[in-house]
């Protein structure tokens, strides 16, 4: 029975493997619902941000200031790699990665000073297998990143740049499109291309009415666009986040629907192996029994 | 009227109000049924909200900006506490870091600043509560 024995204890192995794949792909498909209803309940915000700085563009407000201004120096660059903390979601965390070191290289080329900032236990690790230097790392963020947190890194990059520290300010991470489709990208937020993002457009339709500006529309632009920057920092960790699950959820499917395959393959051979055994003990002992016979 | 309070995270207070009254950044600001349109820069200190049948509800909220269209109050900020959150050792402790920091170039200063306003509304918030 050796050979048949064989065969069920690594059927049952693969049974066991495949009760946590699927736990896993449900509980990360729990929290993809989760992390997905917080990246929408925080867009509500990024559209009146955006609504006001058309408001005000409209009322006049030269739309000027420090960050929106691209820079000619480079003396400065930060990149922020965000990863997850956890693995077990297929190629998403290397996809980043791969992404992110290769503007790594770039930027280190073109700019005098460069600093890596890192999110995630699993780009840490990257970083520290290949003897990368980390000016910050972070692995206070989960699948729910608090505003807060997100803040005090908005507030660093901020200060620094204010200060001509860093003229380039970058972040990789997983772009959410659609629920089918996340890129890896690396965005630029610093200095802001443009306030009035793509979200603008479905923003609230805003009433052309005639504001009155309190204290001033400049005072107010000039206090918007940090928080505009901050808030887009933001939104970089929630769409991280909920890129995560998904990744999860996709790579934990495919693990429980191959442990099924493999199952099924696994079943029907130890079948057969059962069956040949006994058709071989029968031919035993039927020429056995014809021998002792003759 | 509507009055809707936003934080980056998600909506907090979405309701029907009669009157209500927002912490700017120089003082206290009422706004009633048929407001101006208006757009303003908030500091840090108690948001009022009267209710269309006269109930009262107070909350902490700590910078962003106010926007006042047609008949929609909306109110964009960081932080939205409600009484229970806020203690008045806190907020002294707060205000203590805030005139410990350095104001040694005008960056530095417009920080404390920032920090002072915020840690002043707290205390006023919260001394005004702890009558209560």
């Amino acid at each position: 029975m050796a050979k048949a024995r064989a065969l069920d204890k690594r059927r049952k192995s693969i049974r066991n493997i495949r009760k946590i794949t699927r736990t896993m792909e449900l509980v990360a498909t729990a929290q993809f619902r989760r992390a997905m209803e917080r990246a929408v309940s925080a867009g509500a915000y990024t559209q009146r941000i955006a609504a006001m700085v058309a408001d005000l563009a409209r009322a006049g407000a030269s739309v000027s200031h420090p960050l929106l201004e691209e820079r000619q120096a480079k003396n400065g660059a930060a990149l922020l790699v965000l990863t997850a903390n956890r693995g077990m979601c297929g190629g998403y965390n290397s996809s980043i990665l791969r992404k992110g070191h290769h503007r790594a290289d770039e930027l280190k080329n073109d700019y005098e000073k460069f600093r890596l900032l890192v999110s995630g236990k699993r780009g840490i690790s990257y970083a520290k297998d290949r003897g990368i230097e980390l000016t910050a790392s972070y692995d206070q963020f989960n699948d729910k990143p608090q505003y807060e947190d997100v803040v005090k890194i908005a507030d660093y990059i901020l200060s620094e740049y204010l200060a001509g520290k860093i003229d380039r300010f970058e972040v990789a991470y997983m772009k959410f499109i659609s629920v089918s489709k996340q890129v890896p990208v690396v965005e630029t937020l610093l200095p802001l291309s443009e306030l009035a993002s793509d979200e603008a457009e479905d923003a609230p339709e805003s009433k052309n009415a005639e504001y009155e500006f309190l204290p001033s529309p400049e005072s107010i632009l000039e206090e918007i666009v940090p928080t505009a920057f901050r808030v887009k920092l933001f939104k970089c960790f929630l769409d991280a986040a909920v890129g995560e699950q998904i990744a999860r959820r996709v790579a934990m499917k495919a693990a429980t629907d191959n442990a099924d395959s493999m199952i099924s393959i696994l079943t029907t051979t130890y079948n057969r192996a059962r069956q040949g055994q006994i058709t071989n003990e029968i031919i035993e002992v039927v020429s056995g029994a014809s021998a002792l016979q003759g | 009227m509507k009055c809707i309070v936003v934080t980056p995270e998600k909506t907090e207070i979405d309701r029907e109000a009669s009157f209500v009254v927002v912490p700017l950044y120089d003082g206290e600001y009422g706004i009633g049924k048929g407001h101006t349109p208006v757009v303003a820069r908030i500091g840090a200190g108690e948001l009022r909200i009267t209710s269309a049948d006269g109930g009262n509800a107070a909350f902490f909220i700590e910078g962003g900006f106010l926007e006042v269209s047609g008949e929609v109050v909306s109110i964009l900020t960081d932080r939205v506490l409600v009484p229970e959150q806020v203690s008045l050792e806190e907020a002294e402790s707060r205000l203590q870091k805030a005139n410990a920091l350095p104001q040694t170039n005008s960056d530095l200063a417009a920080l404390k600043e920032k920090a002072l306003v915020g840690a002043r509304g707290m205390l006023f918030a919260a001394r005004k509560w702890s009558k209560k």
